[in-house]
């Protein structure tokens, strides 16, 4: 293999793909090169990751591209014979073709989807069915599939079925060009983690390839140089800690400080690392979409956000929609609506209402709605119990969340109590974070049964013989790691507060934009966390 | 208009629906509350919405909710 890359901050990746990618893309002169080798980049990045494993995101491009012409057609041939059909006969043509393009649909989305359950949940399934059958004959057992995974295929296969769902709505026109499909399939700097693009949003803007801009180039580089030091400095420091209290993912059994008895570790050491994995988790994320959006904008390419300083929000509901955007867009828009609005689902809200009134009444219809969703997030990021656990969770959380707003409202309301002073804000944000923390012990556990048994540690292990802990992290680190966070609070709180961090560095003089780059390159460089004793952290939503 | 009006003033009195413009980008609606909207939209204008009108562009103002229900009613 002549590249292998294990994340978007390897140094294979960092210091020969990417800038070979971007100079040879500068230097092209026409737009059509252009379109070409970022095509070439992208799927050599692919092949790079498990050479014949390219062929399913082809099948996938393929089957998307089929089907949106086919869908395309229907919807041509009913405009051209709505023209020619008496007033009283539409109705009836318009429900003939509606159902054709059902078929048709379902159909596309099943080859799609089939090609995602069946390599990422076939085994998770036959190691369940063969636990039930064993209940009733110790004999009868069925082989489980190992299939190996395709970089990237929970992310794209999102994107080919919202663009299959986008032409059978008539939101967008199907594309003729298969180049173009494959180029929005494939982009390199997206397909590992995310963001789940739409084709409304960024098929034209990558299409276009734009020359290379001084603006975006400058701009695109510092936030990679942000991503670097979220990633680096931050979520590989904390991975020997993490990983000595959690244990290794499986893939990463070889790590020599693994010894996972989480037993060792006292009540508050669990949830420290709890809490540490939720900084690690977002530090990896948000880092890795700081890459992904980077790059994408000296490519002059519109990618969607997929984060917005999540750990500001004042409840679960408000941090999904801060935390992942593009997933949890995903499904408000192609589960939560549909289910919402479907017949069975609209009746029930409509009774709903009319008992319980209109706060309460849209939570029962809504809820079906949100457990519908609340499944599927779980078991998009895996095949396990405690991601269906971590879904269940969440979605207990916004219910509850949802009525206890609607109490608190009219408590308000009767008391004056103000909701909106900064000590109650502080105290929302605080409690929602609290709540996100207890979940990634869950989402992070070995098993959904050890999550459990860590959990309960935390409130019934008091003993801290805290010298025979394997900490992995010295007192240099915990400074190099207090201070990387606090710059971390301190440009989200920036943000938060409005202000544009970025372009406010990008207009200071020459001298000291210089001086700031180098001095970030150098910490990055001197406080990166790699060398012996450091083993860098997968990139952890490529896992999903 | 006015029904549509009357309509999101009960939902929430709180909210200036007149002059508000981002009612989605700024979370000032959840979904929901756009679902007891709707089903108020469908009964009070006799309009179907279907899942895939639900976007920020016809629920972000008074106005562009207005202009939803009169394609779909001229939709028919």
């Amino acid at each position: 293999m002549i590249f292998k890359y294990n994340s978007y901050f390897d140094t294979m990746y960092l210091a020969i793909f990417l800038p070979v990618a971007i100079v040879v893309y500068a230097c092209l002169p026409r737009k059509n090169a252009r379109r070409v080798w970022l095509l070439f980049t992208s799927l050599f990045f692919f092949w790079c990751d498990g050479k014949g494993l390219l062929v399913y995101i082809l099948l996938s491009t393929l089957f998307m591209h089929h089907g949106g012409l086919w869908l395309g057609r229907l919807h041509d041939r009913l405009s051209a014979a709505l023209k020619d059909t008496p007033k009283e006969e539409k109705k009836a043509l318009k429900e003939t073709y509606k159902k054709k393009q059902r078929w048709v649909l379902a159909f596309f989305i099943a080859l799609e989807l089939g090609m995602l359950v069946v390599l990422k949940y076939s085994g998770f399934f036959v190691n369940n069915l063969n636990a039930l059958m064993g209940l009733f004959s110790e004999n009868t057992r069925l082989l489980v599939p190992h299939f190996l995974l395709p970089m990237g295929i929970s992310f794209y296969t999102m994107q080919a079925m919202s663009y299959l769902f986008d032409v059978y709505h008539k939101k967008i026109e199907p594309d003729t060009n298969i180049g173009r499909l494959l180029l929005y399939m494939s982009f390199f700097p997206n397909v590992m983690e995310g963001p789940i693009c739409r084709w409304s949003e960024t098929a034209e803007s990558l299409w276009n390839a734009e020359r290379v801009s001084y603006q975006n180039l400058t701009l695109g580089l510092q936030r990679v140089l942000w991503g670097c030091i979220k990633k680096i400095v931050i979520a590989d420091r904390l991975n020997p800690f993490v990983k000595n209290v959690f244990g290794g993912y499986d893939k990463a059994v070889d790590f020599e400080l693994v010894h996972f008895d989480f037993n060792a570790f006292p009540g508050w050491v669990i949830a420290l690392a709890a809490v540490a994995f939720t900084l690690q988790l977002y530090a990896e994320f948000s880092g890795a979409m700081d890459m992904a959006l980077g790059v994408g904008q000296i490519f002059g390419v519109k990618t969607p956000e997929n984060f917005q300083r999540p750990f500001f929000s004042l409840s679960i509901s408000e941090f999904w929609k801060r935390w992942h955007i593009s997933l949890g867009a995903w499904f408000r828009d192609y589960v939560f609506y549909p289910v919402s609005m479907s017949g069975p689902v609209k009746k029930l809200t409509g009774k709903a209402r009319k008992k319980l009134g209109n706060r309460f009444g849209p939570l029962v219809g809504g809820s079906v709605a949100l457990f519908a969703v609340w499944i599927f997030n779980g078991l998009w990021h895996g095949a396990g119990w405690s991601y269906i656990f971590f879904g269940m969770y969440h979605f207990v959380l916004i219910l509850l969340g949802n009525i206890a707003d609607v109490l608190m409202q009219r408590f308000s309301e009767k008391t004056g109590f103000k909701r909106d002073i900064l000590p109650v804000r502080i105290f929302r944000i605080c409690r929602t974070a609290v709540l996100v923390v207890i979940g990634e012990l869950f989402f992070r556990a070995p098993t959904l049964t050890q999550g459990f048994a860590m959990f309960g540690r935390i409130f019934t292990a008091f003993a801290a013989k805290t010298e025979e802990i394997r900490w992995g992290v010295d007192r240099k680190d915990l400074a190099v790691l207090l201070f990387t966070v606090g710059v971390l609070f301190i440009v989200s709180l920036l943000q938060e507060k409005g202000r544009d961090v970025r372009t406010r560095i990008a207009g200071k003089p020459v001298v000291v934009r210089y001086l700031f780059w180098y001095a970030a390159i150098l910490f990055v460089v001197i406080f990166g966390a790699y060398g012996a004793g450091y083993i860098p952290v997968d990139p952890m939503y490529a896992e999903f | 208009m006015d029904e549509l009006m009357e309509l999101l003033q009960e939902l929430d009195p709180e909210v200036d629906f007149e002059n508000e413009e981002a009612l989605i980008d700024d979370r000032i609606l959840d979904s929901l509350t756009i679902l007891a909207l709707i089903a108020d939209i469908e009964e009070t204008f006799d309009v179907t919405v279907p899942a895939v009108e639900i976007v920020p562009a016809n629920f972000n103002s008074a106005k562009a909710m207005y202009a939803m229900i009169e394609r779909l009613q001229e939709e028919g």
